[in-house]
């Protein structure tokens, strides 16, 4: 690439940042280090496996070391250091960096570790693992003495001033509470709500607006979708087949923390490690989950501690993205290359998470334990209602007893039956695999011989027919039955009694089984299994002559198989073994179980209180399975797992020398001794009050979300190769602040609102946009696009479709036909639309499926959310304005909001200005008013030439529409509202 | 001197490269001064600066992608000495010890199963090429075959997130992402990168959005699906009622209204939207055009095979390929399904072969004869191979293979590679690669050549990393199967 041609516009455009170097002297950590972390650190850095000549430039004692007669740097000589003489080195043997490397100096990088080693190049800690000092505030002049609202305004004016800028305006109200009111509750303002606060002239008017905002249940939603991201939530799976979950507790959970104010150092906590903390409540468990939102798989051939392996990665890295901004993953495989993380530190803080339960192969169908069961109030008091009702039936069971006499009669029933002839049984003969669709489709479909009262030879089923007789399955012994997946295979045999016989069938299969006798199905067991001897037992009572017994099997997946034999009685083996014992000496115990198996099995009380008992459980079993679950962190109860180095990061490779125990990287504070050696540890380790980089991180990442950027631009790396802050004092200054008032969000969060420099208009002015393009010193307020969440809930929240119903599992609303099925596992998978308020829920609530998320938010930069994702692109495309102009969903609301503005009698630029209201905020010029109502007539006129073509496009949509208006008016109004729908203004945040 | 437009459009994309919040690689910020394009049209994903950085050989690219695993071993890996080996137990030694899925890894024998196909040498340089693909094997010299493909990957999820991402497992781009993003797009009509997908016979196997997703890259560089069902692009149609027309004079008010937000806050933003708002409203032009394959000749049409009648099927989608190659979009993919043999190969084996054949070779013959064949890259193949041994049981007429990433059969045509050459060895088990391994990396860098761009320098800055597609091991250009 070549520099120099463009050397003096790149001086102009870092000189907002990054001052060249000059007469004050050079800065390390905010001109020197980003220097030498983009091009020396790589191989003269923290990595010491890599490093080229031993030589490391990250610490000046070694940079500064006599290392083979020269020194890298050499502060007495400066002009002898080897630095020096290879960065202005020609010869391609010689220059650093080597042009291998594809890396290069400018000239002004070069110029500035010239004169940092003239000044005898002093180093400096990396500003972000010093502790957060609080920053004296700067004076202000009385000229801005009335624009500076807060703190803030002071760092930005003084740096703004500084660079011979000012700032703008303030925007005009109306603007300024559209604006709050998006980045408070991610809705637009309703127009009276508008009025009112332009209206109002209350001295504290916009602190009261801000204070109702931050009070609104609207504000955990819209807080939580950034969160969501970062946590990596979804509704499904992600690996293989995709399937579902239910995390919805945990995103409910983080709604709520959001709006009761959950201070952030217990919002981490909670969320690192509620499991661990004593007796946690059944939401501090949930909180937990946050960990376990990352992909899964369920994936056949899979190795599971490689999968296992993968998830405790995935922790790791999201945690220390999350929490401390820096990119501890590349510790998996080797030493960080610019970061002083070691792979030694990252094993430690891998050990942190790899004491988990949770299994490496997961669930492709629902959630994998470890789980929290979560009730509700009511099925709560019903459950311990259920649990007394068992409490009290197993007391009558204990204390009735039936008369003794009625026990031996039953003991010598017993042993009669026993000893009745068995009945003789023919040879099996098989008929199959018949191949269903599926599974399900499999144990429902009659292969057609499911009623059938006796073997038919000759007849074939589907192309298949009745084997010979298999003689060599023996009964009580297991046997493979080779069929594949979502396949059927038939057994039948020939069973013939002389008298009349009772006994039992003693059954086993591999998966499901259904077993007729002479046509009459009399068990079903849709089990899903390896198969064993004895697994189910059918009572039957054999009427003299010949009988056809036939068993399907179906399996599920895997292998398959069957076993089978006949036992005499219908009453257990061991049962006929007491009575055995019994008839011949009785002894207490003996009579007592007996008794105990009489009443169970055929005392007419015992059986009708078994029953009361069976309900009873199973309406408890039906209760505890109708609550939802939410997927929890456990660590293993005994013997922790052992953490080694895994050699090259390989699942199977791990360095079993050395055993590696949980720490924290030994760059950062310490781990106080008082805390516990696990994630609860380390959680509390995070939000120590002198922690240098979770709270910096914190109020980065919510400054990035309320003003575009980061102080830090890099909102997810705080370490060598992230971004030298364009307000090092105001970040501290805030960090400081928000421990200090107990890591309270919305306080912060209303600190920022409330200044004058997010007060200012957006307005662009020509003469910023070369000096800071990017607008990094605030010489205005940020304008950027609305994100896909909020456009579409926008436009629900104006047409008056939006359900405000909060929380709950996702929801599925209007998506293009085939999204799912096209990719998934065998095609198998749709998306089942939802109806109804369903179609209409806030954007966050849908359903979010990783490996097909929804096209409509996609297109708008959502994060498919397989990773921690801590910031969106926000970028300008057609698909995007394909989606506001014909999606069902933006046509259908356009059609609502069309109704709304014809509600009432008005004139049509009175209607158009209201329309202005509901998106922008701002009433329409008059000139707005004027063209678009001379447009509207225009297309009225068109429609009602043509009204078929109205009425097409009032059908879009479920919602009915209105018969009120004339379908040509209502069609053009339409147009319109979809023209406001896609205005710059109603997209953009001013 | 500059009109003011131009001067909007260079301030537009200065911000969108400064202001999309990851940071950027430092070349980025260089396209600011990049010429516009030399019809004097600006574009609105132009690439980045110096970008290709060499004349390359290709200007585009056509993935044939085989979803599944297709069995190097039944179609091109072949040699004679494997029918000796049919029915014997997998030798120790070849297996060396490596792993297997968990799949076949408790099976207690593993036979070694010669094809149940006839092989034919084909063309001057006597290519072996099964008689599953009579039609590929018409152009074996126009191809290069390389045998020696391995992954590290055995299961289908991480392997085909690693081989078209760089990495086994999800978060990153797609590789046509990285173009769309290093290269930029050649057409304001269409997007950058498409991709199609058709479904095979057999087992499916499942897709991922992230396979042609944009990762932490802008969402623009993500590959659009072109659909044979409903909409060719989603949102594509206007709603019913509205005709063109109408929505014609819906824009213009908008860009009216919308230029007066400009004259407002001068947000370059602003002037961007207007400009993409014309390209969707283009695109909805272009698409169906593109789409339809009427004015296609019979000759053209027959290259293809019967199949290409019929929306959906991957002869069609090869036929719109080229179409859209025409168009100027950088990279296509298809995605073909259902090459995942676990059991029952001989039979499912040849109907995917039937699905595809006739299409892979039309689509190269219809590329010569209209002279883009040079400047065409066409890549064929999928994620990994298949075992030699049986899964399940080796009957006379039937069996199974497993997955096998240790080596495995993709083929390159166009776009400056060798005609009629293979490159690679594997051993007589088609197990073990005895010479010029060519690693899924490797692969991907001789992809990104060929389009002049040498992959270490496609760079993104990613939370403090310069991440490539090629990722941060060693990967090698194969120059030997250049032209």
């Amino acid at each position: 690439m070549n520099w120099k041609s463009h050397a003096p516009v790149f001086a102009l455009f870092v000189s907002a940042l990054a001052p060249n170097a000059s007469a004050e002297g050079i800065d390390f950590n905010r001109e020197v280090r980003p220097i030498l972390s983009q091009n020396c650190f790589a191989c003269h850095g923290p990595d010491a496996h890599d490093r080229k000549a031993g030589l490391r430039l990250d610490e000046r004692e070694a940079a500064v070391e006599l290392r083979d007669g020269v020194r890298a740097i050499d502060v007495e000589r400066p002009e002898e250091s080897e630095v020096l003489l290879r960065i202005f080195s020609e010869d391609a043997d010689d220059v650093m960096p080597p042009p291998k490397s594809h890396k290069t100096l400018s000239a002004s990088d070069k110029a500035i570790l010239k004169q940092w080693i003239e000044e005898g190049a002093p180093y400096a800690d990396h500003w972000a693992f010093v502790p957060v000092e609080r920053p004296a505030l700067p004076e202000v002049e009385k000229t801005y003495a009335d624009w500076t609202h807060n703190v803030i305004d002071r760092f930005v004016l003084e740096r703004l001033q500084a660079e011979g800028m000012k700032p703008s305006s303030a925007a005009d109200r109306a603007t300024w509470f559209r604006r709050v009111t998006f980045d408070l509750t991610g809705l637009p303002p309703a127009p009276a709500d508008v009025a009112d606060q332009v209206a109002s002239t209350h001295p504290n008017a916009d602190e009261r607006a801000l204070d109702r905002l931050l009070a609104s249940p609207r504000y955990g939603e819209r807080m939580a979708v950034a969160w969501m991201d970062a946590a990596r939530y979804g509704d499904s799976s992600v690996m293989h087949a995709d399937g579902n979950r239910d995390m919805w507790p945990w995103r409910d959970w983080l709604i709520d923390a959001y709006n009761t104010n959950k201070p952030f150092d217990d919002f981490t906590v909670e969320q690192l490690a509620g499991d661990l903390l004593p007796d946690p409540t059944v939401e501090q468990q949930i909180a937990s989950g946050f960990n376990r939102n990352h992909a899964t798989s369920d994936e056949g051939g899979a190795i599971p501690e490689e999968l296992r392996v993968e998830y405790v990665v995935d922790r790791v890295k999201t945690t220390a993205n999350v929490w401390l901004a820096l990119s501890m993953e590349c510790g998996q495989c080797h030493d960080h290359k610019y970061d002083p993380i070691s792979q030694q530190d990252y094993y430690a803080f891998f050990a942190y998470f790899n004491n988990t339960t949770d299994p490496g192969m997961q669930t492709r169908n629902g959630n994998q334990a470890p789980l929290v069961r979560i009730f509700s109030e009511a099925q709560e008091s019903q459950l311990a209602a259920v649990r007394k009702e068992i409490q009290t039936v197993e007391t009558q069971l204990k204390e009735e007893n039936p008369p003794e006499e009625e026990v031996d009669a039953w003991a010598r029933k017993v042993l009669d039956g026993a000893r009745q002839e068995p009945p003789v049984l023919g040879a099996w003969s098989s008929i199959g695999p018949f191949k269903g669709k599926a599974y399900e489709e499999a144990w429902k479909h009659d292969f057609g011989l499911e009623k059938e009262k006796t073997r038919r030879g000759r007849k074939a089923y589907g192309g298949l027919k009745w084997s010979k007789a298999k003689p060599e399955w023996k009964d009580n012994t297991v046997h493979v039955l080779a069929q594949g997946d979502g396949e059927v295979t038939y057994l039948g045999r020939e069973i013939e009694t002389e008298k009349e016989t009772k006994g039992s069938l003693m059954l086993g299969s591999d998966d499901a089984i259904k077993v007729w006798l002479d046509g009459k199905l009399i068990h079903e067991n849709k089990a899903q299994r390896g198969a064993a001897r004895d697994q189910d037992q059918v009572e039957v009572t054999l009427k003299p002559g010949k009988h056809w017994l036939l068993v399907k099997v179906v399996n599920a997946s895997g292998p398959s198989g069957f076993a089978f034999r006949w036992a005499s009685q219908a009453y257990p083996e061991k049962v006929l073994e007491l009575v055995k014992r019994e008839a011949q000496e009785s002894v207490e115990a003996q009579r007592k179980e007996l008794i105990s198996h009489y009443k169970g099995l055929a005392w007419p009380r015992g059986r009708e209180l078994e029953r009361h008992l069976r309900q009873a459980k199973d309406s408890e079993k039906a209760l505890v399975n109708a609550a939802p679950t939410s997927m929890i962190m456990e660590d293993r109860p005994k013997e922790p797992r052992m953490t080694y180095i895994l050699d090259r990061g390989q699942y199977d490779q791990p360095k079993k020398d050395q055993a590696i125990s949980p720490d924290v990287p030994a760059a950062l504070p310490r781990l106080p001794d008082s805390y516990p050696q696990n994630r609860l540890g380390l959680a509390q380790w995070l939000t120590m009050p002198e922690h240098p980089l979770t709270a910096r991180v914190a109020v980065n990442r919510y400054w990035a979300m309320l003003f575009g950027t980061g102080i830090v631009k890099t909102v997810g790396d705080f370490g060598n190769q992230g971004e030298w802050p364009s307000h090092p004092e105001l970040l501290d200054w805030l960090a400081r602040d928000f421990v200090d008032f107990d890591w309270d969000v919305k306080w912060l969060v209303r600190q920022l609102l409330s200044s004058a420099t997010y007060g200012q208009s957006s307005a662009h002015d020509t003469n910023t946009a070369e000096s800071d393009p990017e607008n990094r010193l605030l010489s205005r307020a940020p304008r950027f696009r609305l994100q896909g969440e909020f456009i579409r809930d926008q436009a629900l929240a104006v047409s008056g479709l939006l359900v405000e119903q909060q929380g709950g599992p996702g929801v599925k609303p209007y998506q293009p036909e085939n999204i799912w099925n096209e990719v998934s596992l065998n095609g198998g998978l749709r998306y089942r639309r939802d109806d109804g308020d369903k179609l209409y829920r806030r954007s966050l609530y849908t359903y979010w499926k990783r490996s097909a998320p929804m096209p409509n938010m996609v297109i708008f930069d959502s994060p498919s959310r397989e990773k921690c994702a801590l910031e969106r692109p926000r970028t300008n495309t057609p698909l995007q304005a394909l989606v506001t102009l014909n999606d069902p969903q933006f046509v259908e609301a356009a059609r609502l909001l069309a109704e709304r503005l014809l509600e009432d009698e008005r004139s049509a630029q009175d209607r158009i200005s209201r329309g202005y209201q509901l998106v922008t905020g701002r009433p329409a010029t008059d000139e707005e008013a004027r063209s678009l109502g001379a447009w509207i007539a225009e297309q009225e006129q068109l429609f009602k030439k043509a009204p078929e073509r109205a009425q097409e496009l009032l059908k879009v949509g479920d919602y009915p529409a209105s018969d009120e208006h004339a379908p040509e008016t209502l069609a053009s109004w339409t147009l319109l509202a979809q023209l406001l729908l896609n205005l710059d203004e109603t997209l953009t945040r001013n | 001197m500059q009109s003011f437009d131009h001067y909007v459009d260079q301030l537009t994309r200065r911000k969108f490269l400064l202001s999309t919040g990851h940071g950027m690689g430092a070349a980025a910020l260089s396209s600011l001064f990049q010429a516009p394009a030399a019809n004097g049209a600006t574009r609105s994903n132009v690439g980045l600066p110096n970008f290709p950085h060499t004349a390359g050989k290709a200007k585009r690219a056509i993935y044939l992608f085989f979803s599944g695993g297709p069995s190097h071993i039944d179609t091109f890996d072949y040699k004679p000495e494997l029918r000796k080996i049919h029915g014997i137990e997998l030798p120790d030694s070849i297996r060396n010890g490596q792993r297997l899925t968990g799949m076949t890894s408790g099976q207690s024998s593993f036979p070694c199963v010669a094809p149940m196909f006839d092989f034919q040498r084909h063309g001057q340089h006597g290519t072996w090429v099964s008689e599953l693909l009579p039609h590929t094997a018409s152009i074996a010299d126009n191809i290069t075959i390389v045998k020696s493909m391995n992954t590290e990957a055995i299961n289908h999820d991480p392997a085909i997130t690693f081989i078209n991402t760089g990495v086994q497992q999800p978060g990153k781009p797609s590789m046509g992402a990285w173009l769309s993003y290093g290269l930029g797009s050649e057409t304001e009509n269409m997007p950058a990168y498409v991709v199609m997908i058709s479904r095979g016979r057999g087992q499916l196997q499942a897709l991922y959005d992230r396979l042609w997703g944009s990762g932490f890259l802008p969402s623009r560089h993500q590959g659009v699906k072109l659909r044979s069902a409903g909409e060719p692009v989603l949102f594509l149609n206007n709603p019913p009622g509205v005709d063109r027309p109408m929505r014609r004079s819906m824009l213009d008010q908008l860009a009216k209204l919308n230029g007066e937000s400009f004259a407002r806050f001068s947000d370059p933003e602003t002037q961007t939207r207007i400009s993409q708002y014309e390209m969707a409203f283009r695109m909805q032009m272009a698409v169906p055009d593109i789409m339809d394959i009427s004015k296609e000749s019979e000759h053209t049409k027959k290259l293809y095979g019967p199949d290409v009648e019929k929306p959906g099927s991957f002869a069609r989608n090869c036929l719109l390929a080229r179409r859209m190659a025409e168009e100027g979009v950088r990279f296509i993919q298809l995605f073909h399904r259902g090459w995942d043999q676990h059991g029952d190969l001989p039979r499912r084996l040849r109907w995917q072969c039937e699905d595809i054949d006739q299409a892979c070779a039309g689509l190269v013959k219809d590329l010569k004869e209209r002279g883009m064949f040079d400047e065409t890259l066409v890549i064929c193949g999928g994620e990994f191979g298949r075992t030699i041994y049986s899964q399940g049981k080796l009957t006379e007429d039937s069996h199974g293979r497993d997955h096998h990433g240790r080596c495995f059969s993709t083929w390159l045509a166009g776009g400056g590679i060798k005609e009629g050459f293979e490159y690679g060895k594997t051993d007589d088990f088609c197990y073990n690669i005895t010479e010029n391994p060519v690693h899924i990396r490797d692969l991907n860098a001789t992809i990104l050549n060929q389009l002049g761009i040498d992959h270490e320098k496609l760079t993104f800055r990613y939370q403090g990393l310069d991440e490539r597609l090629t990722g941060v091991e060693e990967a090698r250009v194969v120059k030997e199967i250049l032209a």
